[in-house]
């Protein structure tokens, strides 16, 4: 379809009396019925097993009870002002915080560099993408399992190797000014190579031919990736970002299996305040609370990155 | 047409498929069907060790039929049983961590055994006299009787004792006092300049092992950690639980024998097995790891007092969950029974590094001949006569926790131990307020 005859589109109809509406609504839902049908079976149980939960989780935010004989009782928002007041929350959110950030921006540092050196096909190349991507086939519990003996205090392979170099051996896991780091270390080594497939899917589209003019205007390796490669990436980074904000948020796998949050909450993260909530003070409410906080902020992260994302991909 | 007959067919098929997977055949006559949920706190052989255990039971059993469900952790076992109570479909047995019974007890959500130790004929005191007097108190609530010790553990002192020799030791003397741990401790710890490269002793901090290890120290200082017949009250602002707080934290920052910040179980077992940390005190669960791994001689001893020789117990109780069936509950009962008597007891014992709860298990042949071989195991038993219950509060675990988190920070030389100790009373005041609200300050 060529830009010249635009009013063609179906969409100049739109403008007709109500009636008609209604009727090309149901018209449309008669075409489209033997599709939902189709979908009926999935839609079965994603209500049975997503959005079923979700409402349970928004009753459950609504309801506490005072003492533990008592009744429950409807309280309305108490339970997520209870949330907002507890220092333990508010510390799980500025770690989160800190974690978010400080995995985000190395991992995709390191994918899109990765991805740089590593875009030209051929059997060298292969073997090292393989490699960097091995972190993301292991699972996080697993991986975590390994780390705990790097991480051993005096005995294990990191301070093995780095107790040569300082005076003092540091307790990776059980200084409370460090623990976070560490944690942090193993998100990034985990997700790099993920997010550099990503990068990799990127650079694949950056077209040919502008590259090769922008090579006979006699532009240098960094003037290329400055003004055509990386403007040319920017959905790859605002997708790869929502991701590795989103696993912030959603992966706690290696602080269950390391640090169980500790020690003295330095690595308490939001979900697994909420799974203490839930299963250590045996407080739905809430947790339930605090869960659809969580929700909040990520379906507006999400939302907000994806028009952004959106209006940058129609734009000129 | 693209809605055809196949679709319907296909949908109609998908729809029957799913109401079958909703609603199971109703079970007809014949051996009742039990479930049994049971934790792996140490390692993966238990869970092929268990898997024998039930399947012996099912043989000689025919009017029952047990299945051994594997529920993960102690927490998620708790999680897990939680969860089938709120669901309506609770197992008719759990091998539950022995310090949740408390909590659960205060939730409604454990089922009274009284009455089925009634129908045995037996009295409640008859039937808790097999098992060692330590183990009853996390088993009774209320005078009534909620749970039966399964396996059962306290806190060792493990000696390096080929180390011991090196520094002039005697390993077969080791230290009973605080004073002479330290000196031990001091002795034992090997420095290259500032650097330490073997230290003297090891003790774990992390959840859950922390707050045993402060209940072992607040013990052998002569206090109590908590009040034993209620559950709202903790002594953590107290001179035994301060005294036991700073001896902790003199080793690590004044006499600096003790490895700096919070050390999880594993690691100082580790640490212990590679000859870094000389000594360290660890559960008796640990002990099968230790015989297995250890390249060097090694003695276990009583962990030392200070005013006297106490500790805390640990392990796990079997239970039935509130809202089991009356014939489920006999035939779980059934169960329990079997899988706490002297033979089984005594099995499970060897085969896991727990003790066994039942005191006759360690009459049974199999087990005088493995004691003559392993003495070890034998310090663990003789120390029962000093062990006492494991703290255990309405919110066991976040009470716990208010303590372990002030403590870590003492560790890591943040904070000095009284202002923790205070710190930690507040919290955990706070966290038992509600239980308080409806029991001690419910006044007429």
């Amino acid at each position: 379809m060529s830009l010249a005859e635009p009013a063609a589109l179906p969409v100049a109809t739109s403008a007709a009396p109500r009636l008609h509406i209604l009727k090309r609504f149901s018209n449309r839902f008669k075409a489209s019925l033997p599709a939902y049908l189709l979908l009926l079976p999935s839609l079965v149980f994603l209500a049975l097993f997503t959005y079923g939960a979700m409402g349970r989780v928004v009753i459950d935010a609504l309801y506490q009870r005072a003492t533990p004989k008592a009744p429950v009782r409807f309280v309305g928002l108490e339970n997520i002002s209870a949330v907002l007041a507890d220092p333990a929350f508010t510390g799980a959110v500025v770690n989160n915080l800190i974690y978010a950030v400080g995995t985000a921006v190395p991992s995709i540092g390191l994918a899109l560099l990765f991805a740089l050196a590593l875009s030209r096909t051929h059997a060298v190349n292969s073997a090292l993408r393989a490699a960097l991507f091995l972190p993301v086939l292991i699972p996080m519990v697993a991986a975590s399992a390994l780390f705990l003996f790097i991480f051993l205090p005096n005995v294990g392979l990191l301070d093995y190797y780095i107790g040569r170099l300082l005076p003092v051996l540091p307790n990776w896991l059980g200084d409370p000014d460090i623990a976070l780091y560490a944690i942090m270390i193993i998100t990034v080594w985990k997700n790099a190579g993920y997010y550099m497939l990503f990068f990799l899917a990127g650079l694949q589209a950056v077209p040919e031919d502008v590259m090769e003019a922008a090579h006979l205007d006699g532009a240098g390796p960094y003037q290329r990736l400055r003004h055509i490669i990386l403007p040319e990436l920017k959905p790859t980074f605002l997708f790869v970002t929502v991701i590795a904000i989103l696993n912030a948020v959603t992966q706690v796998d290696h602080v269950f299996v390391m640090t169980q949050g500790g020690p003295s909450n330095s690595t308490n993260l939001v979900l697994f305040y909420i799974y203490q909530q839930a299963v250590e003070h045996y407080d739905v409410g809430k947790a339930s609370a605090a869960t659809l906080l969580t929700l909040a902020a990520l379906m507006g992260l999400t939302a907000l990155s994806f028009r952004t994302m959106a209006n940058r991909e129609g734009g000129p | 047409m693209l809605f055809s007959r196949r679709l319907m067919l296909g949908l109609a098929m998908a729809g029957s498929f799913a109401s079958a997977l909703a609603f199971p055949a109703l079970a007809g006559e014949g051996p009742t069907e039990i479930d049994l949920f049971f934790p792996v706190p140490v390692d993966g052989k238990l869970a092929r060790d268990m898997g024998s255990l039930i399947k012996e039971f099912n043989e000689t059993h025919p009017d029952v039929k047990a299945t051994a469900v594997y529920t993960g952790s102690y927490d998620d076992t708790l999680i897990k049983t939680r969860a089938s109570i709120k669901a309506g479909k609770p197992p008719a047995a759990v091998i539950m961590s022995a310090n949740f019974l408390l909590d659960m007890q205060i939730e409604n959500e454990l089922t009274n055994l009284d009455p089925l130790i009634a129908a045995d004929g037996t009295s409640k005191e008859k039937f808790l006299g097999q098992f060692f007097p330590a183990l009853q108190g996390n088993a009774v609530i209320n005078r009534s009787v909620y749970g039966v010790p399964f396996h059962n553990s306290t806190p060792l002192l493990y000696i390096n004792a080929d180390k011991a020799k090196e520094a002039g030791l005697d390993p077969n003397k080791p230290p009973q006092t605080w004073a002479e741990l330290t000196d031990w401790a001091k002795k034992l710890t090997k420095r290259e300049g500032d650097k330490v490269t073997q230290w003297g002793i090891a003790i774990p901090c992390a959840y859950d092992y922390c707050g045993w290890m402060m209940e072992t120290l607040t013990m052998s200082n002569g206090g109590r950690y908590y009040n034993e017949e209620f559950g709202g009250e903790v002594y953590y602002d107290t001179p035994s639980m301060l005294g036991a707080l700073s001896w902790w934290n003199d080793l690590v920052s004044k006499h600096k024998v003790h490895p700096p910040g919070a050390t999880p179980g594993p690691a100082v077992s580790t640490s212990f097995i590679s000859g870094n940390a000389a000594m360290m005190m660890l559960s008796t669960g640990s002990l099968t790891y230790v015989r297995d791994n250890a390249k060097f001689a090694y003695k276990v001893a009583f962990i030392p007092r200070n005013v006297r020789n106490a500790v805390p117990i640990g392990g796990a109780s079997l239970i039935v969950p509130a809202g089991v069936e009356a014939d489920k509950q006999k035939a779980a009962w059934t169960l329990i029974k079997w899988m706490t008597s002297p033979e089984k007891s005594a099995w499970w014992s060897r085969a896991t590094g727990y003790f066994a709860p039942n005191m006759a298990a360690y009459k049974t042949p199999d087990m005088v001949d493995f004691l003559s071989k392993n003495p070890d195991a034998k310090t663990a038993v003789e120390q029962l006569d000093v062990a006492k219950p494991w703290f255990a509060t309405y919110k066991t675990v976040p009470v716990r926790k208010n303590l372990e988190d002030e403590v870590m920070l003492v560790l890591n030389g943040k904070k000095q131990p009284k202002e923790a100790l205070a710190a930690a009373q507040k919290a955990a005041d706070e966290t038992l307020k509600p239980y308080n609200a409806e029991t001690s300050l419910k006044l007429p």
